[in-house]
């Protein structure tokens, strides 16, 4: 009979910890979403603002996906299915504004003739 | 990692030991469309940008027309909705009922927040700027992006007030289908409420931007704020405890698979906040 009691306590003790783990991380999630706000205003390179932007919205990110959605406690197999469409999806993204960004790419036309 | 949790001593939420992979069918199911929505999403924001790269004369300044304060507001409206639909999951895979029920419910509110928001940015942009889907390109693109995650948002909501009226089924089944009848009217209260409190919502904020007061309000929209208070009313009678309810730690992975839905909203507008609002106040011409 004790060990379905040793179970239960485990079981509520491990629940009590993720409760712990879940508000910390949005407090985390809260300030970094602050100083996204506050970096843009900051006289910095524009390079050094984009890279800081972006890899705070990848910290977001991967927290979010590790921690909210389980996958630090799921099957592997679970991370691996959600990162080919994340790689598809991020890959397709890339290429696109490769494609766009480049010189050749430039719209021309009476449209854009002004603003170029 | 679910055999870690198992020699842990604990019950495992994370293991399917009938399936071949050893996830739940649900759960994997989830984690596909999300890939799928991954690739949705990403083609989506690349129109956005590209279009951005290359603006055709006329393009007005999104610098001028975003409320970046307003959008961070519902950001983090959206994290805290995350937050606790992370509870509601835990209080499920603990059989707690009750705290299931009231933080689907929080999640229920602050969903309902950022998409008022999202409205309110929408209507303000179109009468205040003009900003329609066919007026630039950059409308076409903003409000495609944008609106999709709203409707992503509005799906996520149904299917929490789904979720929640669900959780009423009773275990006793004595009285027939009597509970749909119930859950059918539990569902049309919540819709009323939610469109009732969000038109309410948007006429006080309305009201005070055009500087009238309290008294203006309640003379104009008395119908409206009296309908949200009957139809709290409705839900809080729907909620009174009836007995045993066939819910709980076993319907532990389809809130699971509901909260990874509610989840990707999330960190889909956590992509779209810096690179569609926060990148136009740095380089994009």
């Amino acid at each position: 009979m004790s060990a379905p009691a040793t179970v239960s306590t485990d079981a509520s003790h491990a629940h009590e910890g993720k409760f712990h783990v879940f508000v910390q991380l949005a407090m985390i999630l809260v300030i970094i979403t602050g100083m996204e706000l506050l970096v843009i205003y900051m006289p910095l390179a524009d390079w050094l603002i984009i890279t800081l932007l972006m890899i705070m919205s990848a910290v977001k990110f991967v927290a979010v996906i590790w921690v909210f959605m389980h996958l630090k406690w799921d099957k592997r197999f679970c991370t691996v299915l959600f990162v080919i469409g994340l790689i598809l999806g991020a890959g397709t993204l890339g290429a696109l504004l490769l494609l766009h960004g480049a010189d050749a790419a430039r719209p021309v036309g009476p449209a854009y003739d002004e603003a170029a | 990692m679910s055999s870690h949790a198992a020699t842990a001593g604990q019950i495992d939420h994370h293991h399917d030991a009938t399936t071949t992979t050893g996830i739940p069918n649900k759960k994997l199911f989830m984690w596909a469309f999300l890939a799928s929505d991954c690739m949705f999403f990403g083609t989506l924001i690349a129109t956005h940008l590209v279009y951005r790269l290359h603006p055709p004369v006329g393009t007005p300044d999104p610098r001028d027309i975003f409320a970046i304060e307003l959008t961070s507001g519902s950001t983090f409206v959206l994290l805290m909705s995350s937050l606790l639909m992370a509870l509601a999951v835990n209080s499920c895979q603990k059989g707690n009922v009750v705290t299931t029920r009231k933080m689907l419910l929080g999640t229920i509110v602050f969903g309902l927040i950022f998409l008022g928001v999202q409205v309110y940015e929408f209507v303000h942009f179109v009468h205040a700027y003009g900003l329609t889907l066919s007026s630039s390109v950059f409308g076409s693109t903003f409000y495609t992006l944008t609106g999709t995650h709203g409707v992503h948002v509005a799906i996520g909501i149904l299917w929490l007030v789904l979720m929640y009226i669900r959780s009423f089924k009773p275990a006793d089944e004595s009285d027939g289908q009597g509970w749909i009848m119930r859950g059918v009217l539990h569902f049309i209260t919540f819709a009323a409420m939610a469109v009732l409190s969000l038109y309410t919502l948007l006429a006080l904020v309305h009201g005070y931007e055009d500087g009238h007061g309290l008294a203006y309000f309640f003379s104009n929209h008395f119908m409206a704020f009296f309908g949200c208070v009957a139809l709290l009313g409705g839900l809080i009678w729907f909620a009174k405890p009836r007995g045993p309810v066939d819910f709980g730690e076993a319907n532990a992975v389809d809130v699971e698979s509901m909260g990874l839905y509610w989840h990707f909203v999330d960190i889909v507008w956590i992509v779209i906040f810096p690179v569609v609002y926060l990148l136009e106040y740095v380089v994009l011409p």
